[in-house]
């Protein structure tokens, strides 16, 4: 105990945090310069707005997650679109890319005027073997737009809330395996669940039509 | 920025006096000092697991508060974070049953005095970890907690303490009084731990770790090995009723519930396991 109260650790600590406050200054939520917002991926381009996020929210975590083309953000910075949010993992051997393959024939299912308007989100469980690079390129081998498709990775004590605010369970198994609730989620413009669908294979009717009525409802505003 | 700047140079130094809270480093209040024991590590035996799966997990040492935190502690933490206060607080973190049993925000009630040394029940997952947080610690793991819950009266390994087995049956089979009794009141283990069982159901921070879920349909196998048909098939211990009772319970929670019987206390990772003492208190 005596040596944490050394005057070396606490100057690292200092600087950690220091490092830390700059880092995320700089990324959160900002537009990068000079770049045309279409190459970036959904959470990247827009910045958040201002009106504080309801009581029944998920953008009122204050986490802070790196997406696959290496941005710091909030999850506040996807406020606006409807999102439709599952957590899995590059390593997964099972159910993941069903999982992926699900939202895609979400995706493919949403009437043409209603599918630019809705973005598509995957969070990693992994948090140590799931880095930037490596969501990027599984980007690129599950060919997911970057017009629509958010990928994102955090620490490991964010992603346990993250699933305890989804409902989704999981647990990291001996082989680096985990098992996990295979569940979709829909979140409204606001950042509030209003649909989810459990289980793999399922017919995405009834997630497309809360898609449909939700992007009517923002479309009214 | 450099007022923050400023802020934070002030705070870390202020930290660097105070006791152990440092460890956790940012986002420390004036956290009440709660008593910690420091617990040798050893061997969890989960309930359930995949076929390919050791039988054991190992758990390494780590401190446990003796007692569950009591209402007048996190008193003072609502009283510090306005944003945890009853009125306050966001649905999405913890239910309307949030610190029901208090008069108000910072009221605890007609009796404070009696109140104040009674275990905080009715609080969510949320609130529980951002108390943890707070003191400058954390909540313990399901292994560490499931760990420290086999440790016995009289030696290290409960299932070899008949006394301890006997006492902890009785209160899975006691249902929880109108008024819940003091922490402390409890025997406490060979570590010096108290209420682990007798008092409460306790959070922890992977609650939400045991795959048993309502929407188990579409989950990967593990569920189909619970609590189902010949559910309790493939269990490591079939005698061990409570550590069934947990897991189920566990696996029937959402992180913003709230409920009468459901508490916590918070962990910390011991810094230096050479310099820990493994003598039981006495």
């Amino acid at each position: 105990m005596k040596s944490l109260r050394s005057l070396p650790v606490r100057g690292c600590v200092l600087l950690s945090l220091f490092l830390a406050l700059f880092a995320s200054g700089a990324g959160i939520g900002l537009p990068q310069a000079g770049e045309p917002p279409a190459e970036r991926p959904p959470c990247c381009r827009t910045a958040p707005t201002n009106s504080p996020p309801t009581g029944g929210s998920l953008y009122q975590l204050e986490s802070i997650w790196t997406s696959d083309v290496g941005a710091r953000v909030r999850l506040r910075v996807l406020e606006g679109r409807p999102q439709v949010v599952a957590l899995f993992f590059t390593h997964c051997e099972y159910a993941c890319p069903v999982l992926v393959r699900d939202l895609k024939r979400i995706e493919a299912a949403l009437p043409e005027t209603i599918r630019p308007s809705v973005d598509f989100l995957l969070i990693s469980l992994d948090s140590e073997r799931d880095t930037p690079a490596v969501l990027a390129e599984y980007r690129e081998s599950h060919r997911l737009g970057l017009d629509h498709w958010t990928l994102l990775t955090g620490a490991g004590d964010d992603v346990r809330e993250l699933a305890a605010l989804l409902g989704v369970n999981y647990r990291k198994d001996a082989r680096g395996q985990y098992s996990h609730s295979n569940l979709i989620t829909v979140l409204n413009a606001r950042g509030e669940v209003i649909h989810q669908q459990a289980g793999l294979d399922q017919d995405p009717a009834a997630t497309v039509a809360a898609l449909v009525k939700e992007a009517g409802s923002v479309r009214a505003k | 920025m450099a007022g923050i700047a400023v802020f934070l140079l002030l705070l870390i130094s202020a930290l660097g006096e105070t006791s152990s809270s440092v460890v956790a480093g940012a986002g420390v209040g004036d956290a009440p000092g709660r008593e910690l024991a420091d617990l040798p590590g050893g061997r969890y035996v989960p309930l359930f697991r995949l076929p390919e799966e050791p039988k054991e997990q190992p758990v390494a040492g780590f401190g446990l508060e003796t007692a569950p935190v009591t209402n007048g502690e996190f008193l003072e933490f609502v009283r510090q974070n306005p944003r945890w206060r009853r009125s306050r607080v966001p649905r999405l973190f913890a239910d309307e049953g949030y610190l029901r049993h208090w008069g108000g925000d910072l009221d605890l009630g007609p009796d404070p005095v009696r109140a104040a040394a009674r275990p905080v029940v009715h609080v969510s997952w949320f609130a529980a970890r951002a108390f943890a947080v707070w003191s400058g610690r954390r909540l313990p793991s399901t292994s560490e907690w499931e760990y420290a819950a086999g440790l016995g009266f009289t030696r290290e390994d409960g299932a070899l303490d008949p006394e301890f087995q006997s006492a902890i049956r009785r209160w899975y089979g006691t249902p929880t009084p109108s008024e819940l009794p003091p922490v402390r009141a409890g025997r406490p283990n060979f570590f010096g731990v108290h209420d682990l069982h007798g008092l409460i159901w306790e959070w922890t921070s992977d609650f939400n770790s045991a795959l048993v879920t309502g929407d188990a349909r579409g989950d990967t196998g593990i569920e189909r090995q619970l609590f189902c048909g010949a559910g309790s098939s493939g269990a490591a211990d079939r005698s061990n009723f409570p550590a069934f009772l947990r897991t189920g319970f566990r696996s029937s929670l959402k992180a913003a519930y709230t409920l009468h019987n459901l508490g916590f206390r918070c962990a910390l990772d011991v810094p230096n396991p050479a310099a820990r003492k493994s003598e039981p208190k006495p």
